[in-house]
């Protein structure tokens, strides 16, 4: 549903591939229907092949929607007016690999207009946020996979946009690469930017995110906030010491308790105003409490039960 | 129509088209003010990438070599050794010229679509008509040096072969440089139009297919007057096929003024202000399709 926050709007988005061998076609995007708010940090989850990169490119006007249509700022794409206020981190950072960072930038930069003195400053604040500052000069083509990424993000954000569309942002990258772009991410969040962002690390997905979309075949199957997708917590975990044996299975007799293993005491969503009679249960039995915990599902549990309700929908 | 009364269609004319263009100043005043550094930016981008592919150095040393090289072919007599140098000189030029007009506009564009480095750039405020007036523009600057530098070699061959023969009693050995500098900017003059055609064919299919198309065009644009003839003598559908060669293909010889300076014949004038304006209209048309194509081409 569009509200006058919305930065980013598609109305029944439909991509249908067709060649000569197949031309009945390949639905890459089905009458998708997506808005995103501003200041919000969004992202598309989904498999591979499911049209998260076909949408992107049909918001960015690289390719054209066979149905439907899409808006950013309330404006077609083909206004410049829209591409002045969007920065866009494609996949697998494609830049001209001859340049170095330096040069990158400041051409990227000349394409909004600054002028010289404006794109050495933007040039040399866009490598800092990166940390790139030190290798400034090396060849695109000679920087590691992490280097270009960060590179490509600072072409992006060139424009200071208000609208940042991010591509597998951390995708190839080493656990220290995804730790620095995440934590990029995470200052442009709070520079109150809104970000669109599509990736398969659903980790990451859940520390920067505000709303998520799961995407499958095209279709946007599930969408809400981490809380609203995951449901209300169903479980108590209480991890103990000092629990085994028979003392583990007096527990597990105890009204509410699901489940004892490993010394961690599972107490199902029913049971939860059993808790302090459980607790009572372990210390009366010898152990002692380590922690207790009302853990919501992951995303990676969300996303998992999203995509397999939907195969057995399709099979119905 | 004597010359007086075609001069003064052209002023009325131009006097007509600069009214309309004031006139309409607020319509495409903005369009323009945009465009202009859009296309400068990645014309400068163009130039940069292709000053640094190793396969335009090498083809610049190589001519550049083989220019100097002709110097040595001192066993011909004074006549003979100025006509093979000019002859051969723009024979360089136009072959290398074409060959790098193909290598460096067939792949600007695919290659960017194929190594999906056009995603950074049109998700910026850039039109795609830019993109490709820009990619052109920096071809012809690009190839416009490379051609300058030619032509310095051939006319300092000259120069020195000049001063080596100027002692002989029966020295024929006087080249025209400003006739070999006119003939040079007329290959340039061809190289842009082929560029156009190649940039038109690349904004709409893939390196392979914009590479072999190019030099299909080359060969037959070079050879008009022959598909003119045979076309008189064909009939049926290969005469129709040979009258559309004929006349979408560009006369690319129209633009070959080799024959008429190495033989220290007079240049036609009109004749080459006729090509240059065709030329020009016919690089026009090719660039509006161009951009018209790309403009709906999925990236």
């Amino acid at each position: 549903m569009a509200t006058d926050s919305t930065v980013l709007q598609t109305d029944s988005l439909t991509k249908i591939y067709r060649s000569l061998f197949t031309p009945v076609g390949v639905k890459a995007v089905d009458n998708l229907n997506l808005a995103v708010r501003e200041g919000e940090t969004y992202s598309i989850v989904g498999p591979n092949g499911s049209g998260k990169t076909t949408t992107l490119k049909i918001l960015l006007g690289l390719i054209f929607p066979t149905d439907g249509s899409s808006s950013i700022f309330g404006k077609p794409i083909s206004d410049l007016s829209v591409r002045k206020r969007i920065g866009f981190l494609p996949e697998d950072a494609y830049l001209y690999d001859c340049f170095n960072g330096e040069e990158l930038l400041d051409f990227y930069a000349g394409l909004f207009g600054y002028s010289g003195s404006r794109r050495k400053e933007l040039t040399d604040e866009l490598l800092s946020l990166v940390g790139m500052q030190a290798n400034r000069q090396v060849p695109f083509r000679e920087c590691s996979k992490g280097m270009r990424q960060r590179l490509a993000l600072a072409q992006a954000l060139v424009n200071d946009p208000d609208l940042l569309i991010l591509d597998e942002p951390t995708s190839g990258l080493d656990p220290a690469g995804r730790h620095q772009m995440t934590r990029i991410i995470l200052e442009l969040k709070r520079r109150a930017k809104t970000i669109l962002l599509c990736s398969h690390f659903l980790a990451e997905v859940e520390e920067v995110c505000d709303r998520v979309g799961i995407m499958y075949r095209g279709r946007l199957i599930a969408e809400g906030t981490l809380a609203e997708l995951g449901g209300e917590p169903t479980e108590i975990v209480i991890t103990t010491e000092g629990l085994a044996g028979p003392q583990a299975d007096q527990v597990a007799g105890h009204p509410g308790v699901v489940d004892v293993q490993d010394g961690s005491v599972r107490i199902g969503h029913e049971g939860a105003a059993q808790l302090w009679s459980v607790l009572e249960a372990i210390r009366r039995a010898g152990g002692s409490v380590v922690e207790v915990l009302r853990p919501r599902p992951s995303l990676q549990d969300v996303f998992v039960r999203a995509i397999r309700e939907d195969t057995v929908e399709e099979l119905k | 129509m004597s010359p007086v009364i075609t001069r003064l269609i052209l002023i009325i004319g131009l006097f007509i088209v600069g009214v309309v263009m004031a006139v309409t100043r607020r319509l495409w005043a903005p369009a323009v003010t945009h465009a202009v550094p859009s296309v400068w930016r990645i014309a400068k981008i163009t130039v940069a990438e292709a000053r640094r592919r190793r396969v335009v150095q090498a083809v610049v040393i190589l001519v550049v070599l083989i220019l100097l090289s002709m110097t040595f072919f001192s066993y011909l007599s004074p006549e003979e050794q100025s006509r093979m140098l000019i002859s051969g000189g723009l024979a360089a030029i136009t072959v290398f010229g074409i060959l790098l007009a193909i290598f460096v506009a067939a792949f600007l564009i695919p290659q960017e679509i194929e190594n999906r480095t056009i995603y950074a750039i049109l998700s910026k405020p850039v039109r795609r008509f830019e993109f490709i007036l820009g990619k052109y523009v920096g071809s012809l600057i690009i190839l416009g040096v490379i051609i300058a530098i030619m032509t310095a070699v051939l006319v300092f061959v000259l120069v020195i072969q000049d001063r080596l023969v100027q002692d002989l009693p029966d020295s024929a050995f006087n080249p025209n440089l400003k006739a070999v500098i006119f003939a040079a900017a007329m290959n340039y003059c061809a190289i842009a139009v082929l560029t156009g055609l190649i940039i038109l064919i690349s904004a709409i299919s893939s390196t392979t297919m914009t590479v072999v198309g190019a030099f299909i065009l080359w060969a037959v644009g070079s050879m008009q007057s022959t598909i003119h003839d045979l076309a008189e003598h064909a009939s049926g559908a290969s005469r129709l096929l040979l009258l559309v060669l004929y006349n979408v293909v560009p006369k690319l010889e129209n633009f070959d003024f080799r024959h008429e300076v190495s033989n220290f014949m007079p240049v036609s004038l009109p004749g080459a202000m006729s090509a240059i304006i065709h030329g020009i209209g016919y690089t026009v048309v090719v660039l509006i399709l161009a951009a018209i194509f790309f403009n709906d081409r999925q990236v």
